[in-house]
């Protein structure tokens, strides 16, 4: 079992797979590091020797930015927005899209689950 | 698509005279302003601009947080506050 950046710990699926479990390293970043520390592409996770899951920590420590960090900054930067009174900050503020999407219809990922009308009459057939 | 770095940021010309006049008369005074579309420059910070949104210049107190915005995106253009029942929708 290895334990890479906190908490995660990516089971029995490829390297560059499991490394995606990380908050912060998608399919390009996970290559880039299986690439970088030239880890082959079929080595499992449970393969890895201590010393290869001691170089991969390393090498996310130093050069990402992932898990805590990230989602502080990610946070950071909607804060920014929201103190600054500026229009992408007021529609954080109140759950709306921030870029320009129709909200006529859809947009129910920011707006939440759709709540029914009050006192709005069924149509009967 | 972002805008090319070698254009530099857009701003309206004339905006940069008025910035100049405003700060050489030393008075606080609301620079009237209906070019929206202008980038935010470091030279505007402690100005105030009354921008426009359609219906009146709304003051824009410039600070360092919002070079590189554009002078729009502080003056909303409209009011919606929520529909009549929905108890959660508040003022922004």
């Amino acid at each position: 079992m290895a334990r890479i950046a906190g908490v995660n710990i990516p089971p029995n699926k490829r390297v560059e797979i499991s490394l995606r479990y990380i908050y912060g390293i998608g399919p390009a970043k996970a290559a880039e590091i299986c690439q970088k520390l030239s880890i082959p592409a079929e080595r499992r996770t449970n393969q890895l020797s201590d010393e290869e899951i001691l170089r991969i920590r390393e090498l996310i420590d130093r050069e990402y930015r992932v898990e805590g960090d990230l989602r502080r900054e990610v946070a950071m930067n909607i804060k920014r927005l929201m103190d600054l009174g500026c229009y992408r900050g007021l529609r954080h503020r109140r759950g709306l899209p921030v870029r320009g999407q129709r909200t006529h219809t859809n947009a129910r990922t920011r707006k939440g689950k759709a709540v029914a009308i009050a006192g709005k009459k069924k149509v009967t057939k | 698509m972002a805008r090319s770095v070698w254009k530099g940021p857009f701003v309206d010309g004339y905006l940069l005279g008025k910035a100049d006049a405003a700060r050489a008369s030393g008075r606080n005074e609301i620079i009237k302003i209906w070019s929206r579309r202008s980038t935010i420059l470091p030279q505007f910070v402690g100005l105030t601009f009354g921008v426009y949104n359609g219906h009146k210049f709304l003051p824009v107190q410039v600070t360092e947080n919002m070079v590189g915005h554009k002078f729009g995106e502080f003056s909303p253009t409209r009011t919606f506050t929520g529909h009549a029942a929905d108890k959660k929708a508040k003022r922004g």
